[in-house]
């Protein structure tokens, strides 16, 4: 019995290393890429690690690109967009969930649906349309359209997780008086926490890894997002590898970092605590 | 003015009705009419002639078919490798935090930017996987990963594998974390094996997540361009081409807009029709 | 009381006189115009082109330009959704490809009305007559041409001479013999790190560079009056196969050939991979700063594309040009006409030639211009431009046939099908586009 249980351990140690090799080679390649010389990174025989470190990508890249700018709007759009989108989808899969109206599977149908048409052929009548109501090339502007995206994903996702909250639960809090929004605020939306936060998560990056909406609505440089910046160092005449690996590297910290703090969240015990109260 | 129970729902969905709806159909309807050669065009008259075009169109079939296996692939990898991940990273470990972290970083990267970096990776002469394959003598010539068409198709397959599986995990990872502890607690009691408790627990209780993870990412898999877009451009010819990339070429580099719109209904239809199953599935549910 | 109502009748017309002079200091107030260039997200060329636009500015301090890069790869993909909507930049550059397209569909002005407007009836006539082609459509002028530039073959002749190899090849032959030669291992091995030359495959630029294979066998892509599909001649089948044979036979292209862009093929020469590859001026700025070690200016030379022996063909060389254009949705028309004159009048092409080795599309500045003539790679282009070289087809319908014919390229390359049996789809291919 010992030696099966030290067996599964061993494997589940070996399985979770080779995750992390699996996971982590293109970031070592980037990261290994962006110390490089620009005459280094794209040498042949290639060299694995740097010969001369250097970190002239990173400081040409801050210095002469705006790339702060660029980070700071990406913050912005991306977290308008997963907080919008998940508050949104939020109240559209309690609606979903709970209530059976006319038109309801038809509407479930359309939303998901609305989502495959490819953005190739959104995008000029959504240009369009924004221009109309005078929010092309505005931050705002973007965070609408990001979120439309992220909305059926959002939507279906949620609806997944808030069908797993009991109905009864529901019921009981209407005996006691409470309105159904404020069921959904206080009691179901704690109960899919985990769900929340991957929604989340998944919306920021959907909108954090975005070029096409970005380069077609926004057309003043200042309020680029990184990952068209970083598109951009694709030129006519040099393809700036270093400066590339460089941006990415950082272009994936921030959700990284974001993951890091919400993941707590994603903790089982953290919800029945707030279950309990 | 009590307003029956059910007409609440509309409240709550009415913000993504906006949205969705009132901001998307109109796109989305323009582009059908598009491709019926209906609207935004010299001559507006209903034809079908864009879909005759598709059926006697060599490339367009051919990348039917690549669309095909590729989502098909890419998902099908995307749920298993996810499904193991998640169910490590839900085991009581004391580093579970650090293991999560390193899990999501694959899909923290923009699928432009993963292409670019895939396709450097594998790049003949100065990519790293041949520099790798070359140190560990594995091989003794470079290998033109990306030039010949089956294998550049395969590369692309691994490389959105690698960059897509974070997506089931975490929406797999989040539905195990709401199996309630007491039912292995009671098959624990019972003396069941832990593969045991696997298949009657856990599987069951996950399905419709792993319903829900499979059709938003088919959906999602289907519509990828970027990644394609930046790590084969669809090539060598048009080996590693989807759909998707076919409309973007029809409408930016040709500007046939109607013909455009005419793939992209295919590639609608064909997503619809991949998810039908699962939707009647979740719907029978209720 | 009533010195109190003529105090504020005073002040009031005083306020009065205030606001009209403000108001119409208002009106004289700048105007503010957008410029959307490829170029601009350059090192050397944004910086040459923000001078130039900071000497208009100050110029015309009632104008303020705004500049707005964009990546080559995503330009045509913002252009045309902004124009389509009603938007997008007053003052625009493109190459020649798409030019017949945006002028179909409108989303370029037409300048005629400008150039008259100028009084000059010369005007127009600086400009090289095969500059015009591309930016002319019945008779109106749609864009102002500002850098032409031919393809050579350009190469390093330090290899050339470590190989003894006396001269660059004239005839295709000697170009398939001289690559062979090159195709060796330079540092004992036992494995190649040197090939003879490589070519340009991958969708970004193949055009520009392969055409010349074409066009130097005395083929091209379609008949004179582009209507058909010229690639069932013998001298296209002779190019196709001459590049297939030696991608798969000779082997003296580096591997992964097929997925060489044109930065791929830079690289290659800087870092001394390959010895000749296609260029044109801006190969050896960018090539020599790729590599400090390579002394690039020094090393690299060019030569005129080579030829089939007994060629009667006059045209071996492809042009590429980069012209000037007004947003039809533009609200500042005037001020838009002012920077594209200044950004292509005389003194700016002679900008653009020294800051980056540019030649202009104004014969007096190619003619006369004192570095222009000095320069050995100028010499060489110029006579190119002049003699040999033509547009790629310039019309809507081009885009689709040449990447029809591209993956054809790629498929004989890669093997899946015979040379003779991928040009032949090719060229049914192109047939049904242009049949259409």
């Amino acid at each position: 019995m010992v030696v099966k249980k030290s067996l599964f351990w061993a494997f589940v140690y070996a399985a979770l290393v080779f995750m992390l090799f699996f996971n982590l080679i293109p970031f070592f390649w980037m990261t290994s890429s962006s110390l490089k010389s620009d005459y280094e990174v794209i040498d042949y025989p290639p060299t694995i690690l740097p010969e001369k470190v250097t970190f002239g990508a990173y400081t040409r890249m801050w210095s002469q690109e705006q790339f702060f700018r660029y980070f700071i709007n990406s913050i912005i759009v991306s977290s308008s967009t997963a907080f919008l989108s998940s508050l949104v989808g939020v109240f559209a899969a309690y609606g979903f969930s709970r209530f059976f109206f006319w038109g309801r599977t038809s509407l479930m149908t359309i939303f998901l649906a609305s989502q495959m048409i490819p953005g190739v052929l959104l995008v000029g009548p959504y240009f369009k349309l924004l221009s109309y109501v005078e929010l092309y090339d505005t931050l705002t502007g973007l965070i609408l359209s990001q979120t439309t995206i992220t909305l059926p994903f959002s939507i279906w996702m949620l609806k997944g997780y808030v069908d797993t909250v009991s109905d009864e639960i529901d019921q009981a809090a209407m005996v006691d008086g409470a309105s159904r929004l404020r069921i959904c605020l206080s009691i179901v939306l704690p109960n899919i926490l985990p769900g929340l936060v991957a929604t989340i998560i998944f919306a920021f990056l959907l909108s954090w890894g975005d070029l096409l909406w970005a380069l077609c609505l926004i057309s003043d440089q200042t309020k680029q997002t990184m990952t068209l910046g970083i598109t951009q160092l694709v030129g006519q005449f040099r393809v700036q590898w270093s400066e590339i690996m460089a941006a990415t590297v950082i272009v994936t910290i921030v959700p990284a970092t974001l993951y890091l703090l919400l993941q707590r969240y994603l903790i089982k015990g953290f919800t029945e605590g707030a279950v309990k109260q | 003015m009590r307003i029956r129970e059910n007409h609440k729902g509309y409240f709550f969905i009415f913000p993504a009705f906006l949205f969705l709806v009132g901001i998307l159909g109109f796109p989305a309807i323009a582009a059908v009419l598009q491709s019926f050669n209906l609207i935004w065009v010299k001559n507006p008259s209903f034809s079908t002639a864009s879909y005759h075009r598709l059926l006697s169109d060599v490339e367009f079939l051919a990348t039917l078919g690549n669309t095909v296996i590729f989502v098909g692939l890419v998902v099908g990898f995307h749920l298993i490798i996810g499904l193991g991940v998640a169910l490590l990273l839900n085991l009581e470990i004391r580093s579970r935090h650090f293991f999560r972290v390193i899990a999501i970083l694959p899909w923290t990267v923009p699928d432009v930017i993963g292409g670019l970096i895939w396709r450097f990776m594998f790049d003949t002469l100065p990519g790293m996987i041949n520099a790798m394959l070359l140190q560990f003598a594995i091989i003794s010539d470079p290998i033109d990963w990306l030039g010949h068409p089956k294998l550049a198709f395969g590369c692309l397959i691994f490389a959105e594998t690698w960059r897509g599986y974070p997506f089931a995990m975490l929406i797999l990872l989040a539905g195990l974390q709401a199996i309630p502890k007491e039912q292995y607690e009671a098959a624990e009691i019972d003396g069941a094996s832990k593969f045991k408790s696997f298949i009657y627990i856990t599987l069951p209780n996950l399905k419709y997540m792993v319903i829900i993870a499979a059709v938003l990412d088919t959906i999602w898999e289907s519509r990828l361009f970027g990644m394609i877009y930046s790590m084969t451009g669809g090539g060598p010819g048009y080996s590693s081409q989807v759909l998707s990339l076919l409309t973007y070429k029809h409408y930016f580099l040709f500007f046939n807009t109607s013909y455009a719109g005419a793939i992209a209904v295919v590639l609608a239809i064909f997503m619809f029709t991949i998810s039908i199953p699962y939707l009647v599935m979740t719907m029978k549910r209720e | 009381m009533k010195k109190l109502h003529i105090k504020l009748a005073h002040f009031l017309m005083l306020a009065l006189a205030l606001l009209f002079f403000t108001h119409s200091v208002a009106i004289a107030e700048s105007v503010t115009i957008s410029y959307s260039d490829w170029q601009l997200a350059q090192d050397i060329w944004g910086r040459s082109l923000r001078e130039a636009i900071a000497e208009f500015e100050r110029m015309n301090p009632d104008i303020k330009v705004k500049t707005e890069p964009i990546a080559l790869g995503q330009r045509d993909v913002k252009f045309t959704t902004a124009i389509r909507g009603g938007k997008g930049p007053d003052v625009f550059a493109l190459d020649a490809n798409p030019v017949k397209q945006y002028i179909k569909e409108g989303w370029v002005k037409d300048l005629t009305p400008f150039i008259e407007k100028t009084g000059d009836s010369e005007w127009l006539a600086d400009f090289y007559p095969v500059s015009l082609m591309p930016v002319t459509e019945d008779g109106k002028t749609y864009g102002i041409p500002k850098n032409v530039v031919a393809m050579v073959l350009v190469y390093n002749s330090e290899m050339f001479k470590k190989a003894g190899i006396q001269s660059p090849p004239k005839t295709w032959k000697e170009f398939r013999d001289i690559a062979k030669k090159l195709t060796i291992d330079t540092d004992g091995d036992g494995k190649i790190d040197q090939w003879g030359a490589t070519l340009v495959l991958a969708k970004a630029c193949f055009d520009l560079r392969f055409s010349v294979v074409l066009r130097g066998h005395g083929g091209d892509f379609l008949t004179a009056d582009w209507e058909h599909s010229n690639l069932n001649s013998p001298e296209a089948k002779e190019a196709f196969n001459m590049v297939a044979d030696m991608i798969l036979k000779d082997k003296s292209m580096p591997p992964g050939v097929a997925q060489v862009d044109c930065n791929g093929a830079r690289r290659l020469m800087a870092h001394k991979k390959v010895g000749m590859i296609f260029g044109t001026m801006w190969t050896i700025t960018e090539v020599a700063g790729m590599n400090p070690d390579l002394h690039g200016w020094k090393v690299l030379e060019m030569a005129p594309v080579p030829q089939q022996e007994g060629s009667q063909s006059k045209i071996r060389s492809t042009l590429y040009q980069k012209s000037l254009f007004m947003n039809p949705n533009t609200k500042h028309p005037e001020a838009a006409w002012k920077l594209i004159e200044f950004l292509t009048a005389k003194k700016q092409m002679e900008k653009w030639f020294v800051d980056n080795n540019m030649l202009s599309c104004r014969k007096s500045v190619n003619d006369g211009f004192g570095p222009i003539l000095q320069s050995k790679y100028a010499a060489i282009v110029t006579e190119e431009i002049d003699q040999h070289a033509a547009f790629l087809p310039l019309m809507p319908k081009w885009p689709e046939c040449l990447e029809t014919f591209r993956q054809s390229l790629q498929a004989a390359v890669a093997g899946t099908k015979e040379p003779d049996q991928a040009l032949m789809d090719a060229h049914n291919q192109i047939e049904a586009i242009l049949g259409r």
